[in-house]
């Protein structure tokens, strides 16, 4: 080919490849994934608790999605090839009304992916620098001793939300609320319980809305072997948690049923309404 | 002392513990009758002790629950009385000692010593084991070597009450009796079953219900067929309950990806809506619709028309 050929090739060789890159179809945008937070388990980083960081998972089987805000940090798994991938965290958007998190990019083939592993009930991965291991909120070191609503809900993001989604029955609150008994309440309960984290936040968001100072609430975190363990629980023939004492006058008049079904605002009001 | 004085004492003694016997008998009766209707769960709980595994559980249940039954007729119908009480002691001291070890051991659960459908705490078994011991030397102090007058009737009685037990034992996996023996029945509302605190009300207008026993293999090809179905549009939502163990739960996260929600639940609140799992219930308007017994949830186009 002499060089006074070659040119006018060239030229029809990029017009070609023009016209081929503009009709050619576009690589599919992955779908998107929508994402139900879950409390029952909770995301670990270098060995500490992220208030912030949730454990979602995902409406199309075997993903799930990890997202650390304050970590500016978001992470797709996919089960079945086990590799976690990083998102981006514009790319998620966060339905107010559902709480549902739609994952629109869902990582390209550049984006940073990991290897996971499970060990038994707990998966982990190493994202860059940190450490991440998700797993049951049992799992957690227990809170030990007295602790106020506040911190327990700042603390554990299963009860916080668990008290958010419970609806307490009005007429029962409002009694409450208009209680004139003097009560004591000792709640002994323990964050590695799974009865616990079904019965307390229900519990705890009743204390919340009575608001009532006639109504004392202690509440005391107890560790796993409780029998055998030295705190305030000792003597206080406490069988199984949760256990809420309620005292009159520094006697103990009796203890709620606190069993997964129990309507703790209606047993309170019940049982405020029998003292004479 | 007269001799009518004596004569009048050992009567009251007789009286006392044939008193003893009855109460025993039907202590033991009832106490098999319990069990046979869920011989699976009397299977668990034995095996929950840790001192057999759920093969050989499964093995010694039926044999246990023969053995209540024929000791509750021999003490019933007066056959070999003494020595039937002797067993019975020597089998209460047993569950007592058992008991024990599982307190020291940390164990909460109940015994199943009733079933599935009575619950107490280990002390409240104790207890109860002591008093049930304190009749069975009753029976041996006052009734002594007491016979009844038609022996051979009795020894008719207790053969076949525990040749029948064995059979229903062995067959009652297999046996329809789960609208007599459980909770769950078309028509009843979810307060009824004690889900209404555990159900989102989602759930409770149009929701398929799983109850599923996360350590059954089984389990894992139900949550394949309840992934699907919870990708179907239209369909009712999807939920499932579990009276398994909180590591049973993760693993199962992890190696079935179950895309619906995943609850864990109390065991004896599950416990009164099952003889076997998986179950199904269909949920609308907060009552009971439909029930499909497992090992597969119902097909989509069931679901769609809400038939059973």
């Amino acid at each position: 080919m002499t060089p006074k050929t070659a040119f006018p090739c060239a030229i029809l060789a990029a017009a070609m490849l023009t016209v081929m890159a503009a009709v050619a179809p576009a690589p599919a945008a992955a779908a998107e994934v929508v994402c139900r937070a879950n409390y029952d388990f909770c995301v670990e980083v270098n060995g500490v608790y992220p208030p912030d960081a949730r454990f979602l998972v995902a409406e199309t089987r075997g993903k799930f999605l990890v997202d650390i805000p304050s970590q500016a940090k978001s992470v797709l798994i996919d089960m079945p090839t086990r590799r976690a991938v990083s998102v981006p965290r514009e790319g998620l958007k966060v339905d107010g009304a559902t709480g549902l998190v739609r994952v629109t990019d869902t990582g390209g083939a550049g984006a940073p992916a990991y290897a996971l592993s499970i060990e038994g009930p707990v998966m982990r991965f190493d994202a860059d620098t940190s450490k991440v291991r998700i797993l049951k909120v049992t799992e957690r070191a227990p809170l030990v001793g007295p602790v106020t609503i506040e911190a327990l809900a700042a603390d554990r993001p299963e009860y916080r939300e668990g008290m958010k989604a419970y609806t307490p029955d009005p007429v029962a609150i409002e009694a409450l609320k208009k209680s004139k008994k003097a009560i004591e309440i000792e709640a002994f309960f323990g964050t590695w319980c799974p009865h616990c984290k079904v019965y307390m936040p229900k519990f705890l968001r009743v204390m919340q809305e009575a608001a009532n100072p006639n109504i004392r609430l202690t509440l005391i975190g107890v560790p796993k072997n409780f029998g055998n363990e030295p705190g305030p629980w000792q003597g206080k023939t406490i069988q199984t948690i949760p256990s809420i004492a309620i005292l009159y006058e520094g006697r103990e008049l009796t203890r709620m049923s606190a069993h997964e079904g129990a309507v703790p605002e209606i047993d309170l009001a019940t049982l405020l309404s029998a003292i004479k | 002392m007269t001799g009518e004085g004596i004569t009048g004492r050992r009567r009251a003694l007789t009286w006392l513990g044939h008193a003893a016997r009855i109460a025993l008998g039907v202590v033991f009766l009832a106490a098999g009758a319990l069990k046979i209707v869920d011989v699976a769960e009397f299977a668990r709980q034995t095996a929950s002790y840790g001192l057999v595994g759920m093969r050989l559980a499964a093995v010694i249940a039926p044999g246990l629950i023969a053995l209540e039954i024929a000791l509750a007729a021999a003490l019933l119908a007066g056959c070999h009385v003494r020595v039937a009480a002797i067993v019975t002691g020597l089998l209460l001291t047993l569950f007592i000692a058992l008991e024990g070890w599982g307190i020291v051991q940390g164990r909460t659960e109940s015994c199943g010593c009733f079933g599935a459908y009575v619950q107490r705490t280990p002390q409240e078994v104790i207890l109860e084991d002591l008093l049930f011991t304190a009749l069975a030397v009753m029976v041996v102090a006052c009734l002594g070597a007491w016979e009844p007058r038609r022996r051979r009737l009795a020894v008719t009685v207790v053969v076949t009450a525990t040749v029948a037990t064995l059979g229903f034992a062995i067959a009652s996996p297999l046996l329809p009796i789960d609208p007599w023996v459980t909770s769950l029945a078309v028509g009843r509302t979810v307060e009824d079953l004690g889900l209404a605190a555990r159900l989102p009300a989602e759930v409770q207008a149009s929701g398929l219900v799983a109850i599923l026993d996360l350590a059954d293999p089984a389990s894992k090809e139900a949550a394949a067929a309840l992934n699907d179905l919870a990708a179907t549009p239209g369909l009712p939502r999807v939920l499932a309950l579990t009276p398994s163990t909180e590591e049973e739960h993760a693993a199962f996260m992890w190696q079935a990806y179950p895309a619906f929600d995943l609850l864990t639940a109390d065991r004896p609140l599950l416990k009164r809506l099952y003889r076997r799992l998986p179950l199904y219930f269909l949920v609308r308007s907060g009552r009971v619709e439909a029930i499909y017994p497992g090992p597969r949830p119902p097909a989509a186009d069931l679901l769609l028309s809400g038939a059973s």
